[in-house]
């Protein structure tokens, strides 16, 4: 190796002889960093000549990369002059070798990808049908396992697990109430800011605190309460049981003779009919302390904002309300337990079985939601 | 190997563990070009944790790692990023990106890194994967390839950027027998043909065998190299009775709690 060359060492003599004829002699060294240089030299001077015959000369150099490997490959194969026969002689026995292993044929037998197959519209319309009714068919499934399995796992206090439960309604009840008490209160705050203006114009201000107890209790309570279930917990229910499914954990469930429905599913759905009645009563209450810190703003006396609420709301609403958080609780974990269940193989099976957590909750939750208010009011008539 | 080889990596006096708690202390080895240097010993020895430190996915307790001239403990920025290009590392279980096919899990180094012309890159990269074995595999996902070509992918993917020295965690870990001796071939090839230097983390004999220059072994108790040089010899010479059982293959009876 010559001492006194250097990484940034690349000698490029670029001769013409007679018409058609070039000659390329490459001294140095041929890094990644020259090989740029390199490139950018033989395109410029060689892209509008039209030869029939080109020699690259590399006897001179004293490194070569892959990088550089890869140029005289690309030269080699008459990539950059179309039409010219090209040889490259000169490497040392080494590079050699490594140059000649990798030929055209290697190069010209990779092909890039071809497209996806644009399947025609009745296809993809049978297609999402299908998988809609498999999905359909796996949670009605589910829900029968877990129907059938509720009661006998509930009365026996050894299979039941309480411990399980306890801790899935630390995590995810306890541990939500910072994140809980913050969304109420502020959805409080807005409503009865976003209902102070309207409500002035008749002079009716006062009804800002019936408006913040209806809604809270029978409606956004139970939703907020719900919604955040979803996102923390039943999203959590998912990953959790799918990385077991991932891992061969349940497959080892189930040769031990264990019903993972039972042993995993039960104590979440328990433990989330438990919570989500606390939690939305306590979402309601929050919500209702950040509409009447709005009305005391507004000048609103404290006794007056306590006998609207009380007049607004009687029994039966909370008594709604909390009905309502069993059903979202219970949803919220079926589906979570039910999606970790369905996890399929790959990398991305758990993040797409956490998305489908979320998403089916949140759009059962919004149906059930409705039923309860049809119910509501056909049963108020 | 002689004594006057290039040193490429020095660790010095490096102590590594979590927070308090110390896994390894008072290790101390150096590693010479072109040779395939291999760090063993017992399951939850710290192999892997060592070799992380190394790599500067951790930071060590104390100590230095010299690698190709700069220390990686305490470079910072352009120094820590020239650094870890001058290495490769290959993980257990390849640690390919799954949404990528093989030939874009390998040309991502080149195309984040280098400022090469695009058909150069995927020269380069087709022309690694060819060096593996894997050419006719370009265009797969990872999940479609078998455990033994996923490390292949993944040994092509650390060469990208042709670094002197290739880091390789477990790569036999996981393979049948046959697929574990192809790539033992493989790494030998690697090593004699291009004089990369190997600093492999692996517990399987008969690979160490095959292809170790040199090894150091490490253990649980002592939370330190326990043993130091060429396999054959530990194996046959070592005055540590630990280090005879682990290359022979002999349980430890009063460990494993039998009465043999």
């Amino acid at each position: 190796m010559n001492g006194e060359s250097s990484p940034s060492d690349l000698d490029l003599d670029l001769q013409f002889g007679p018409p058609g004829y070039a000659r390329v002699a490459l001294r140095g060294w041929l890094t990644a960093q020259t090989t740029v240089n390199c490139w950018d030299r033989l395109q410029q001077d060689l892209r509008d000549r039209k030869l029939e015959k080109l020699e690259v000369d590399a006897s001179g150099l004293q490194i070569c990369g892959e990088a550089g490997l890869a140029l005289l490959r690309y030269l080699n194969m008459g990539r950059l002059t179309p039409g010219a026969s090209v040889s490259v002689t000169g490497l040392e026995a080494g590079l050699e070798q490594s140059f000649r292993e990798f030929t055209r044929e290697d190069y010209e037998a990779f092909r890039p990808p071809t497209r996806a197959k644009c399947h025609p519209v009745p296809e993809e319309v049978g297609g999402v049908v299908r998988q809609a009714a498999w999905d359909l068919r796996q949670q009605i499934d589910f829900l029968g396992s877990v129907t059938r399995s509720l009661l006998p796992t509930l009365l026996k206090r050894k299979r039941m697990r309480w411990t399980e439960v306890r801790s899935v309604f630390e995590t995810a009840g306890a541990n939500a109430v910072p994140i809980v008490s913050l969304v109420s209160i502020l959805v409080g705050m807005i409503i009865a800011f976003e209902a102070a203006q309207p409500l002035a114009q008749f002079g009716a201000q006062i009804f800002i605190a019936n408006m913040i107890g209806l809604v809270m209790v029978r409606e956004l309570g139970p939703l907020l309460a719900a919604v955040l279930l979803a996102g923390r917990s039943g999203s959590a229910f998912a990953a959790e049981i799918g990385t077991m499914k991932v891992n061969e954990e349940l497959d080892a469930l189930q040769t031990l003779g264990l019903d993972p429905i039972r042993f995993l599913a039960i104590q979440r759905i328990t433990a989330a009919i438990l919570l989500t009645p606390l939690l939305t009563f306590y979402a309601s209450f929050v919500g209702i302390v950040g509409g009447v810190l709005v009305a005391l703003g507004l000048g609103l006396p404290l006794s007056l904002i306590f006998h609207q609420l009380a007049s607004a709301l009687n029994l039966s609403d909370v008594f709604f309300g909390t009905a309502k958080g069993v059903v979202f609780g219970a949803i919220v974990a079926a589906v979570g337990c039910c999606r970790g269940l369905q996890t399929q193989e790959g990398p991305s099976a758990v993040g797409v079985s956490t998305t489908r957590a979320v998403v089916t909750s949140i759009v059962l939750i919004v149906i059930a939601d409705a039923i309860f208010s049809i119910l509501y009011f056909v049963l108020k008539r | 190997m002689s004594d006057t080889d290039e040193i490429v990596i020095t660790v010095r006096n490096l102590k590594v563990g979590y927070g308090e708690t110390v896994i390894l202390q008072n290790i101390n080895f150096k590693v010479r070009e072109g040779e395939v240097f291999v760090i063993l010993g017992g399951s939850g020895s710290g192999k892997s944790t060592l070799l992380k430190n190394i790599i500067g996915l951790y930071t060590p307790l104390e100590g230095e790692v010299w690698i190709e001239g700069g220390n990686l403990v305490a470079a910072m920025d352009d120094e820590r990023r020239r650094l870890l290009k001058t290495f490769g590392v290959a993980y257990q279980n390849g640690a390919l990106f799954g949404s990528m096919s093989v030939l874009e899990n390998v040309r991502l180094p080149l195309d984040e890194l280098s400022t090469l012309p695009e058909p150069l890159k995927e020269l380069v990269a087709l022309a690694k994967l060819k060096l593996v074995g894997l050419a006719a595999a370009a265009q797969k996902l990872p999940s479609e390839l078998s455990g033994g070509m996923q490390k292949r992918a993944a040994i092509a993917r650390a060469m990208a950027l042709d670094p002197r020295i290739l880091f390789l965690d477990e790569p036999s870990a996981g393979l049948d027998p046959v697929t574990s001796a192809d790539l033992d071939l493989l790494i030998k090839e690697l090593a004699s043909r291009f004089g990369i230097t190997f600093v492999i983390v692996t517990h399987e004999l008969s690979s160490i065998y095959e292809i170790a220059d040199r090894v150091i072994m490490l253990d649980t108790q002592a939370r330190t190299i326990i043993a130091e040089g060429q396999p054959a010899d530990l194996r046959d010479h070592s005055a540590d009775p630990g280090v005879r059982r682990f290359f022979n293959r002999q349980p430890d009876a009063v460990a494993s709690g039998l009465h043999l």
